[in-house]
């Protein structure tokens, strides 16, 4: 098992990579956009964006560089659609929300164990928090925020949405995927 | 569902420039105006901002969701930020100040003290923010409006991201039609079997929950198709030799003007801020 583990070339960008942070990307900036159309009822001032699961999956899925450039591109697409201009901070946020759930890609072993969804909650919530706090932070740069109202504002909705999305919705995916696994032998 | 991009050919002056040299101009830009807090300098980039804007030929319906959600949210900034906080220091810029408004109270019950006070320098600090905020975006909105989607691969590739990288971003955008198509048939489907995603019943983690048999149908089939294509790229040798690119971009000599513009405006707010430690936070009164 171990021996599979490292086998699996963490930073590898072949074919294979080059493919799924295409459709990745093209998928988070769909469903951020559609997810957006429908208007789907919320609680509160959280806005439900499910999509963010996107790059988090990918990342857990495919690797930390298919996670960065899933939650990169795809932002800036979800953007592109919806006629929002480009924030390119913001988009290495999401970036690094996919990325860093990457970076235990080569630990899954069946993507349905109970340490392999544990493993991959936690990183939702460490690149959850990292990748927020980056765009937040570059607001401060940016808008001439202070650090509480970087925090407040940007940083507290933007982390809530993403880890309560991430941690409901990453496990139902990597159930799902773990049967794609079983039938396409990769 | 019908998936289209805001881009459309407008014949405008500032499509006829090279995208690389728009992206290279936008960054420059960008950071020369992160530069200043002085309203003297942040008014030239807004009025330079604006020209270009005017250029690009948008009209306020193409543009009005991407503008309101600006002005929502630095009305927010602005208010929370600048006028509400009563701290010492706002984002390090300026301290203290002359008060125009004054409120020192105590919340009834708790007994917390309140002490808001609002001084000339900061509104006029709001007033700097403004215009660095409507700067930026008038460089940034317009991009999604005037630069052709298609061609962010051959762009990011002309400005050094390695092939693979750019290949991947082409894909992606050729990609969106077609996963737009499968999300409107799964939720079609799903609707017929009884799915119901604008019912507004149950809480937040119902909501989210609720999304999954929309979300996991759609990304597993793109998963799958996806194995395909990669077996059709490994049969042609993707990625043995470097490739090219049917849109081959090349610099005209406008082009190296508009970046030596950027270059020079970059320069000029780095000399101003580093050697002459002009451009902070400047009161006029």
């Amino acid at each position: 098992m171990l021996n599979k583990m490292f086998k699996k070339e963490l930073w590898k960008f072949g074919t294979r990579e080059v493919v799924f942070a295409a459709i990745g990307a093209a998928l988070y900036g769909l469903l951020g956009f559609a997810t957006n159309m429908l208007q789907i009822p919320s609680a509160g001032n959280v806005a439900i964006r499910p999509a963010i699961v996107i790059p988090m999956f990918f990342g857990v899925a495919f690797g930390p560089l298919v996670g960065l450039i899933t939650g990169f591109l795809g932002n800036i697409i979800a953007d592109l659609l919806s006629g929002y201009g480009f924030w390119l901070w913001w988009d290495l946020g999401n970036g690094i929300v996919g990325l860093v759930p990457g970076l235990v890609a080569g630990m899954m072993v069946s993507y349905k164990g109970v340490k392999d969804i544990a493993l991959a909650e936690i990183t939702v919530v460490v690149g959850s928090a990292l990748g927020m706090f980056v765009a937040s932070v570059s607001e401060m740069w940016v808008s001439g925020l202070d650090f509480a109202a970087a925090m407040s504002m940007n940083f507290v909705p933007a982390f809530v949405s993403d880890i309560v999305n991430g941690l409901i919705l990453l496990p139902i995916l990597m159930v799902a995927y773990s049967a794609v696994v079983a039938r396409s032998g990769r | 569902m019908l998936v289209s991009f805001g881009y459309r050919p407008r014949g405008s002056l500032i499509e006829k420039l090279d995208p690389r040299a728009r992206w290279i101009f936008s960054l420059l830009t960008l950071f020369s105006i992160t530069s200043f807090w002085d309203a003297r300098f942040l008014a030239f980039f807004f009025v330079l901002t604006l020209g270009q804007y005017a250029l690009s030929r948008l009209t306020w319906k193409e543009t009005s969701r991407a503008w309101l959600m600006i002005f929502f949210l630095m009305g927010m900034m602005i208010l929370i930020n600048t006028l509400l906080t009563s701290g010492g220091t706002i984002a390090g810029v300026i301290t203290g100040g002359r008060p125009v408004f004054q409120l020192d109270g105590t919340i009834p019950l708790v007994n917390w003290p309140i002490s808001f006070s609002l001084t000339l320098e900061r509104l006029w600090f709001a007033l700097c923010q403004v215009l660095r905020i409507l700067s930026i975006s008038l460089l940034f909105v317009l991009i999604p409006f005037t630069m052709d989607p298609h061609a962010y691969g051959s762009t990011f590739k002309g400005m050094g991201f390695p092939d693979k990288l750019a290949f991947s971003m082409d894909l992606a955008f050729r990609f969106v039609p077609t996963l737009g198509r499968d999300f409107s048939t799964t939720l079609d489907a799903q609707r017929a079997r009884g799915y119901e995603v604008e019912k507004a019943e149950g809480g937040i983690f119902t909501q989210i929950r609720k999304m999954a048999p929309l979300i996991v149908p759609v990304t597993m089939n793109a998963i799958l198709s996806g194995e395909d294509i990669v077996n059709a790229m490994d049969l042609r040798c993707f990625g043995l030799r470097a490739r090219t690119w049917i849109n081959n971009l090349r610099y005209q000599w406008y082009d190296w003007l508009y970046m030596g513009l950027g270059v020079i405006l970059l320069a000029g707010s780095v000399i101003l801020k580093v050697v002459f430690n002009i451009g902070g936070f400047w009161m006029p009164f």
